[in-house]
């Protein structure tokens, strides 16, 4: 039975995706569970596992596509077997009912596992990056995955790559032996480029010599396959039969097919520019699109850009050229950075932020932490002072609720939130992102510090779900396990305060018995919205939290 | 370009000589390899260029026949056929040497010879005076065009079967001539010898002569041709030919299935043109070929093989010189690293017949295939002014109209001339002009020209020649 797989729910407000990567290949089982598409939102790049089992029969998304929650990626057989079961089957049948990819990709994959020992004919292939989506011309390898001598199987990723849009791993086309590796991490690679050459198993040639008549099909079908998935073409089929470049895709509708009405003269200014001439709203008689629409669209699409960058009202000041002075590398902004930097930039720009210092003696609290962290521990966590930490707030947050809200300076009205959600920054290879901590007031130090373990840890392998990035009310960032003795956090807006921890040191601390006595003392910096926090709420919210640090019975007062 | 490219392009015919020129004008290294001694191709030594020479002549003949009716007798014309293929000749002698030149001026090194590839960035070059070299490439442009194509058993070995080459060499004027195929090649050549005395028959396996144009337009040359031509055959086809005494015997399968067997002086084949890639080595890089034969390239002209391209009819149809000329452009700009692609609007088609048949843009035809609205204006040369004064009511101007835009989507136009008047539809279409506009421009009178404005007045029932109900 055929069955449709939509792009699911991905939280509120987010009604679309960038696909920066798709994983499966039409023809392929696939698994529940098993990842379908590498998406990326304006949180975060996730993968998105599939419901349903089967044969993929169609794939309608490629990497590069924005599609819309709802719309169909795949069309997946349910009922076909998986193909080691069907060898039951007669063969006959078997080529009917589906294509010759399957059959020729099956030989093959057991074959390159086991040496090639047939004196058939082996072929080297070159592996070439790929199309990457729209005016991607190149990319920075920031891992090579395979070495000389490695066996590949089609699909195995070789090589990671930063875009501007996301760090994907780019998948091989091909099985076989590398024979040799031509790129190295921190390169930059263009698209087309070499990157590794295969010698493949010869069981793909043999399979096409065979039969000569199934061929031809084959090409028919890739071709098919190749307006919807460019990237997974060809290479199946032949080991390596050469694609079209890309530029193919760039399509400008036949007159036929309603094509802008645009003179010659003005449809290359707007291919020249990158500016999609069925887009550009035309002005003259008919819809005419003049030389002057096609420039005010692209004026308009670069205004909208830096828009979506907040702006700040102040001009921005032209960069001197550095490489004058000594060398420079530039480096384009990976995705995460970039939405970091506009978030923090409207942050920074519009709350009047305010940072209270203060430090907690944590001596006792720390000896408590290690001996309860052993019964913690058992349920697979450690106890940090961090998560101490959230329980602390949830209590700080209750009391003074000022802190746990946003404010609407359109409606001029603050939203006061009933549910305790705490963000923990985390410090990812790929750049900051905040978990968060949901219902934390309802959660036991072990549940929250589990939680935070398992958060983390997908976070670092980019399996972190959308849901899990949303709905946060304070944040907690600790860099204490770095050093530093207090700094001045950002609002996480539209959040209203922001905690800061560094790292905690023995300081003499005088006892008021004459004696200096060593202490360990934890740095704090609170950052708050001065829009809707007073000074001294600030500082009373902050000494609640030095207090109950310090003498956590407190808490249950 | 920091460096220069060093582009060869193979093949000189009006795809490869203005990719090689125009690549000399961007500062390129350019070599353009032909097996001719000057470029200019199929379309300038045995195509469009000689045979247009030989069809003003065949319409001059016309003309003078037809000054009966207007006062003006000029007796029977004395055909001096070694002069007329002499002017033919010079024609083309003038033209190819005309590029000759140019490409010396524009220091493009021309090596007449055969080029085959023996990898994607080498080429095999066996020269006319028997040299064999190896040559190197950055970039090269494959444009070595189409070949006559055949019906094997339809082959015989006889100096009275002709093609589309021999028959532009005048052997003689033969008493009868049998055109096979009745497309724009065997109608052009078919008239030359009409013209010049011959009794020319023409079988079409198709049931029309001219397939795929506009009916609305071949109607016309339909009418003209049985009039001038011995017979017209369609739905006919060839089934055997044979040498006899100074003669070919062909067996036909007419129209009802009958077969009947006639006699010609001579027999013109021509059926049309294919690619051919053979030789070329092309299995020696990682161009693919299309079903059909030709070599597949993207809308950049860049074949599978990212360092070669292909332009002109080797890369598919319409197999057209203006086609190719404007895919060599493209193609050089490509390699030049501009964002360019090949996606004119409308690629006009002229048969130089008399009547001369053009159109350029959506056919009705086409329209009514793929389900695509639109409306036709159409004015009769009857109604124009111009038309009559030459005598000439035999046309008509069509516009294909998008009802909703108005927007012109497809021009043909039937009467003599039409290839010259064909360019201001091909022109408006690549504009996105529409009908109003076509309407507001002003166009001269009395001309031929008019009645493409005046069919854009007919659109909206406002001819002041030719009376339509107005639109509401």
């Amino acid at each position: 039975m055929q069955k449709e797989f939509k792009l699911p729910e991905l939280g509120e407000n987010i009604e679309s995706a960038d696909i920066v990567n798709v994983l499966v290949n039409e023809g392929d089982f696939i698994k529940k569970d098993q990842g379908v598409v590498e998406i990326e939102t304006d949180k975060a790049t996730i993968e998105v596992p599939s419901t349903i089992e089967g044969k993929i029969t169609k794939l309608f998304v490629k990497a590069g596509d924005k599609i819309k929650v709802g719309s169909t990626i795949m069309i997946v057989e349910e009922e076909v077997a998986e193909p080691e079961k069907q060898t039951e089957a007669p063969a006959e049948q078997k080529k009917e009912e589906k294509p010759t990819e399957v059959k020729t990709e099956k030989p093959s994959e057991s074959k390159a596992a086991t040496a090639p020992k047939v004196s058939g004919k082996k072929e080297i292939v070159e592996f070439h990056l790929p199309d990457l989506g729209e005016n991607i011309e190149s990319a920075d390898v920031v891992n090579v995955l395979v070495n000389v001598g490695d066996v590949i199987e089609k699909d195995q990723g070789i090589i990671e790559i930063e875009t501007d849009k996301a760090t994907i791993e780019v998948p091989s086309t091909v099985s076989g032996r590398v024979v040799e590796v031509l790129v190295k991490a921190g390169e930059k690679a263009k698209v087309g480029q070499t990157i590794i050459k295969v010698e493949t198993s010869e069981a793909q040639e043999v399979k096409v010599a065979e039969a000569p008549k199934v061929e031809q099909k084959q090409e028919e079908k890739s071709e098919e396959v190749k307006k919807e998935t460019p990237r997974a073409v060809t290479t199946e089929i032949r080991g390596e039969l050469p694609a079209l470049h890309p530029m193919e895709l760039d399509e400008q509708p036949p007159i036929l097919k309603g094509a802008a009405p645009a003179a010659p003269s003005v449809r290359r200014l707007a291919r020249e520019i990158g500016v999609d001439i069925n887009k550009v709203p035309g002005t003259g008689p008919g819809g005419r699109i003049t030389m002057d629409d096609v420039k005010a669209f692209s004026k308009k699409l670069h205004e909208s850009r830096t828009e979506s960058g907040f702006t700040t009202g102040i001009k921005a000041e032209a960069l001197p050229d550095f490489s004058k002075f000594g060398e420079i590398r530039k480096v384009e902004m990976s995705n995460i950075r970039k939405k970091t930097a506009e978030h923090l930039s409207y942050a920074w720009a519009t709350i009047p932020h305010v940072t209270q210092f203060d430090k907690a003696d944590i001596t006792n609290l720390e000896k408590t932490r290690k001996e309860l962290s052993k019964i913690v521990e058992k349920s697979g966590a450690k106890l940090t002072v961090t998560g101490i930490l959230v329980k602390v707030i949830v209590e700080a947050l209750k009391k003074f609720p000022q802190f746990n809200s946003s404010i609407d300076m359109e409606k001029k009205e603050i939203i006061y939130k009933n549910y305790y959600n705490i963000g923990i920054a985390v410090d990812t290879e790929r750049g900051l992102i905040v978990p968060v901590i949901k219902d934390a007031d309802k959660k036991s130090l072990t549940q929250i510090s589990v939680e935070m373990n398992l958060l983390a840890e997908k976070a670092r392998t980019k399996k972190i779900g959308l849901e899990d990035l949303q709905g946060g009310c304070f944040t907690i960032t600790n860099l204490g396990g770095i050093g530093g003795t207090y700094f001045t956090p950002i609002v996480n807006s539209p959040e209203v305060a922001i905690l800061g921890v560094s790292r905690s040191s023995y300081e003499p601390i005088w006892n008021g018995y004459g004696v200096f006595e060593p202490r360990l003392m934890l740095p704090l910096s609170l950052s708050y919205d001065h829009r809707i926090i007073d000074g001294a709420d600030a500082i009373r919210f902050l000494r609640f939290i030095v207090e109950s640090l310090e003498q956590p019975m407190k808490l249950l007062l | 370009m920091s460096e220069k490219i060093n582009l060869t392009v193979i093949g000189g015919g009006p795809g490869g000589y203005v990719a090689a020129f125009f690549a000399a004008d961007l500062g390129m290294n350019v070599t353009l390899v032909d097996l001719e001694k000057n470029p200019g191709g199929v379309c300038l030594y045995r195509g469009c260029i000689p045979s247009k020479a030989l069809l003003h002549v065949a319409k001059l003949i016309h003309e003078a026949e037809q000054a009966k009716n207007w006062g003006v007798e000029f007796g029977n014309p004395k055909i001096d056929l070694d002069k007329l293929r002499n002017f033919k000749n010079n024609v083309v002698s003038k033209l190819t040497g005309g590029l000759g030149q140019i490409a010396k001026q524009r220091k493009v090194n021309f090596i007449q010879g055969r080029a085959s590839f023996i990898n994607s960035n080498k080429l095999k070059i066996e020269t006319v005076d028997g040299k064999t070299i190896e040559h190197s490439f950055d970039k090269a442009i494959v444009a070595t065009g189409s070949v006559i194509a055949t019906i094997p058993s339809l082959n015989i070995q006889s100096k009275r079967l002709l093609n589309s080459t021999s028959a532009l060499d005048l052997p003689e004027i033969p008493k009868s001539l049998l055109v096979v195929g009745g497309g724009y090649i065997g109608l052009e050549l078919g008239s030359v010898y009409q013209a010049l005395g011959t009794q020319v028959s023409v079988v079409e396996m198709l049931p029309n002569i001219l397939p795929g144009a506009d009916r609305d337009l071949v109607n016309f040359l339909v009418k003209r041709v049985k009039e001038t031509f011995a017979e017209v055959m369609t739905s006919s086809k060839v089934l055997e030919m044979k040498e006899i005494d100074n003669a070919i015997s062909v067996k036909i399968q007419d129209d009802k299935g009958n077969v009947v067997e006639k006699s010609y002086d001579y027999v013109l084949m021509s059926i049309g043109r294919k690619p051919e890639t053979r030789g070329l080595g092309l299995e020696n890089t990682k161009v693919t070929l299309t079903e059909r034969g030709w070599i597949k390239v993207n809308k950049q002209m860049q074949t599978t093989d990212p360092s070669i391209y292909a332009i002109g009819d080797i890369a598919g149809e319409p197999m057209l010189a203006h086609k190719a000329s404007h895919e060599g452009r493209v193609a050089v700009e490509a390699i030049a690293g501009h964002k360019v692609a090949f996606e004119p609007m409308a690629i006009p088609a002229v048969v130089f017949t008399d009547p001369e048949v053009a159109w350029a843009g959506l056919t009705e035809e086409e329209a009514k295939k793929q389900g695509i609205k639109y409306e036709v204006a159409k004015f009769p040369w009857a109604a124009s002014g111009r038309a009559i004064t030459l005598d000439r009511t035999d046309g008509v101007t069509k516009l294909i109209v998008d009802p909703e835009t108005q927007r012109l989507l497809g021009i043909g136009i039937c009467g003599p001339n039409a290839g010259e008047l064909i360019s201001e539809g091909v022109l408006a279409i690549e504009m996105g002009a529409n009908v109003t506009d076509i309407k507001l421009t002003i166009h001269p009178h009395p001309t031929l020209s008019e009645t493409i404005m005046d069919a854009a007045e007919v659109f909206f029932g406002q001819s002041a020649h030719y009376y339509v109900k107005p639109r509401k």
